[in-house]
């Protein structure tokens, strides 16, 4: 009996331990992403400060932080985040603001980190850390030898038939939706962006999506996890998917999948990090964040996966590092979404638009989606 | 004589009845005291929270705090025309209290509830305190309907008018694809909005056909489970067993590497030519799916009770039906199929009702169109975190159980239910 109390008194404090606050934890998007971030500035961060890093994974948006909050036990003190969900967790007050250079390293060469950074910040509580892509890709085993070039393509079910995997959200469907019916993209995408505000705009995109779900042809697979698209096209199940880029590059040259990489009409996006307000370890993460995000460590994880870090000194890290991939012999520069050959037609993805009508789009996405 | 020699006493001079009561009360403290944990289980796990939904999925109060001068200064506003220039202000200072107290962000999404587009209207109002840039000296009115054009229709005012009560039923009547409209009458969302009653009819149709097709596999199974010999049938329940014993992920998962378009089963079918390799049949991500998926992992629930019922019927009785001039048929009809009814009525209800809040299947291979009304529940407690209308719904679907329990004891008698 006294062994047995022993033994689950000790069985308890390792319990304890590993849920208590000694470990700062991360919530990101799992898959090849996490892993690039693990080994690319995680690990390094957590070895150079003495601390545990936990990543956990999660698909996205506000509310599982929001339930946490709710429920009175915050489990996350980093979160991995779309910018307008910064915005919004900014706004609700759920993340920590920032004073952006006193909070963060300068650059090498001393510019202070927020010169370093490609835009402004949507928030006060965002620090960047990649800037990726949502493009297509196609399975080259699927067209005989023809190759889809462009977005219309994506949605062209009679050159191209077979089904399509989106996104399980609106976000980046009707900007490319509205991107094939005709509506050019031209100085970022600005122009999508006031079109959909426009009387009927939005309906004008949810009828091209309706229409490829609904083609004896098409077909829809909705996918909600980053990992999917790659491993939907490589089983077979589907001939186009949009994704990140990231992912794709992961399978194509990490994995030798056949699949292949469209990048006209890509949404450029950048990713941010929000420090958790109330966190289990506010400090530390906050130590742990500004280190993950200086020049040498955003310039690690793109080692590891074909996103562009934030900060231009990273860039120059890796232009001097070349071949910079891990397998030491593929360039990473002409694979980033912001190479030169990618953005010829592209648009941003507007951190605000989806800020401010994300809620009620994603209503009429839901009712789409019902109705197919 | 009097009453009192009349009675009787134990040994120890108390009167019997008092001491009989007594022994009885103590078994019944006794008998209390065993069922104690199991209610208390019950109360703390079951009623408790059954009530708790309940008042979440009507309780308006939130918002009635939210704004306090707001639904002041409304009180003496007919709603008619836009309000006056009292009510605007009343908002935007409760709106500024709220913004100070970073509490503005439930509000614009809980309004967004009532009306369409209150989330971007009442966020661009936040960003124009935040750069201060609403001058309070004068008409906050028409400053605030130069922010934003919404601020100047009266939807947007009837709709907060009418989140004033602090209770309300206005989530049930969105679980039905309805609200209330600016003269408090019912009315219809608009038609590309309405997903719910869509979701309701899919839910009820893939339980009816999953019970109907696991009533057609499970009858004949378990039929031979309960005549074969011992040796075999063992073996057979071993076979029925097996899955229901395995992970409900495991067994979706594996059903999604058999049935996707280079799955198994379509490789299968190509192989032996019955379709060709370019037009290979979608198994996946749609109703056949969920049907094929839902139908494997549900057929335990229903053979369990037909075997338990089928095993007490004695096969002398079919004999004695065909010795009396029946064919096989009419005596399988007449005599075997009427004893086995307490066991198909378990069997269906069960599964019935488990299929109507089934969830994590349908929600891995049901793609768009095999979707049901759990996977909107588990998007409103997940995604949207409202879940006040979560709870509505998952009430909804509590009554709609309870209501086909109902009907199905007015039909067949609950007490025909046989489970074992």
């Amino acid at each position: 009996m006294k062994k047995l109390s022993k033994l689950l008194l000790a069985l308890s404090f390792v319990v304890s331990l590993t849920s208590s606050a000694f470990a700062v934890t991360i919530a990101s998007w799992g898959g090849a992403y996490t892993e690039s971030q693990k080994l690319g500035y995680g690990d390094p961060t957590a070895k150079a400060l003495g601390i545990e890093i936990n990543w956990v994974d999660y698909s996205g948006g506000l509310s599982e932080i929001k339930a946490q909050k709710e429920a009175g036990a915050i489990t996350w003190d980093i979160i991995d985040l779309f910018a307008f969900d910064t915005i919004n967790g900014c706004d609700e007050g759920l993340f920590v603001k920032f004073d952006f250079d006193k909070d963060f390293p300068a650059a090498p060469d001393g510019t202070p980190a927020s010169e370093d950074f490609f835009t402004g910040m949507p928030s006060e509580c965002a620090v960047g850390n990649i800037l990726y892509s949502w493009n297509y890709a196609f399975d080259t085993r699927a067209f005989g030898g023809k190759e889809p070039k462009t977005i219309k393509d994506f949605f062209n079910t009679k050159k191209f038939p077979g089904k399509r995997a989106i996104y399980n959200s609106a976000l980046t469907n009707l900007e490319i939706a509205l991107a094939a019916d005709g509506v050019k993209l031209g100085d970022g995408g600005t122009r999508v962006y006031r079109k959909l505000l426009e009387e009927g705009g939005i309906d004008r995109a949810l009828n091209k999506i309706k229409e490829l779900c609904t083609d004896p042809n098409g077909g829809c697979v909705f996918w909600s996890a980053g990992a999917q698209p790659p491993e939907l096209l490589v089983a077979g199940e589907v001939v186009m998917a949009t994704g990140w880029n990231g992912r794709f590059f992961n399978a194509e040259v990490g994995e030798g999948a056949p699949i292949k990489q469209v990048w006209d009409g890509q949404g450029l996006d950048y990713e941010y990090f929000a420090l958790v307000k109330g966190g289990p370890d506010e400090a530390n993460a906050k130590k742990a964040l500004a280190m993950m995000t200086n020049t040498e460590m955003l310039a690690g994880s793109a080692k590891y996966i074909a996103y562009a870090p934030w900060r231009k000194s990273s860039l120059d890290v890796i232009t001097a590092g070349e071949p910079w991939y891990k397998d030491g012999k593929t360039e990473m520069m002409p694979q980033m979404p912001t190479a030169p050959a990618n953005t010829k037609n592209y648009f941003l993805v507007d951190p605000f638009f989806w800020a401010d009508y994300g809620t009620e789009i994603g209503e009429k996405w839901e009712a789409f989606k019902a109705g197919l | 004589m009097s009453s009192e020699t009349k009675q009787i006493l134990t040994t120890d001079g108390i009167p019997l009845e008092v001491s009989l009561k007594k022994a009885e009360r103590k078994n019944k403290i006794k008998a209390f005291l065993l069922v104690a944990p199991l209610l208390l289980f019950l109360i703390i796990t079951y009623i408790f929270p059954i009530g708790e939904m309940f008042t979440r999925s009507i309780d308006d109060k939130m918002i009635t705090n939210m704004l306090p001068k707001t639904f002041k200064e409304m009180e003496s506003w007919d709603g008619q025309e836009l309000p006056p220039e009292e009510v605007f202000s009343a908002f935007y200072y409760d709106y500024k209290a709220l913004v100070e107290k970073q509490e503005h962000g439930k509000l614009g999404q809980r309004l967004n509830k009532e009306k369409n587009g209150f989330n971007s209207t009442t966020k661009r109002l936040f960003r124009n305190i935040k750069r201060k840039k609403i001058d309070e000296s004068v008409s906050i009115k028409e400053q605030m309907m130069k922010v934003h054009k919404n601020w100047g229709k009266v939807e947007y005012w009837q709709a907060i008018k009418r989140t004033a009560p602090p209770y309300t039923l206005a989530k049930y009547l969105k679980g039905m694809d309805m609200y209330y409209a600016a003269d408090g009458s019912i009315a219809q969302v608009d038609e590309d909005r309405r997903i719910h009653r869509i979701l309701w009819l899919r839910t009820l149709e893939i339980a009816f056909f999953v019970t109907v097709f696991c009533f057609l596999m499970g009858y004949p199974i378990a039929h031979l489970l309960a005549t074969l010999p011992m040796k075999y049938s063992n073996l057979l329940m071993i076979c029925v067993l097996l899955p229901f014993w395995t992970s409900l992920l495991v067994r979706t998962a594996s059903w999604m590497i058999l049935l996707q378009q280079q799955g198994v089963v379509n490789d299968f079918f190509v192989m032996i030519g019955l379709v060709a390799d370019d037009s290979r049949p979608e198994m996946m991500y749609n109703k056949v799916g969920t049907y094929v998926a839902m139908t494997q992992i549900l057929l335990p629930f229903m053979v369990l009770p037909l075997y338990s019922v089928m095993k007490t019927i004695s096969p002398s009785l079919m004999r004695a039906g065909k010795s009396l001039g029946g064919t096989p048929f009419v005596a399988f009809w007449k005599v075997y199929f009427p004893l086995t009814i307490p066991g198909i009525g378990a069997g269906c209800l069960l599964v019935f009702i488990l299929a109507i809040g089934y969830y994590i299947t349908p929600a891995l291979v049901g793609g768009a169109s095999g979707t049901l009304i759990s996977n909107q529940i588990a998007f409103h407690m997940k995604q949207t975190l409202d879940w006040s209308f979560a709870s509505a719904m998952g009430l909804m679907l509590l009554t709609g159980v309870l209501v086909i329990y109902w009907i199905y004891n007015k039909l067949v008698g609950v007490d025909n239910i046989k489970l074992g």
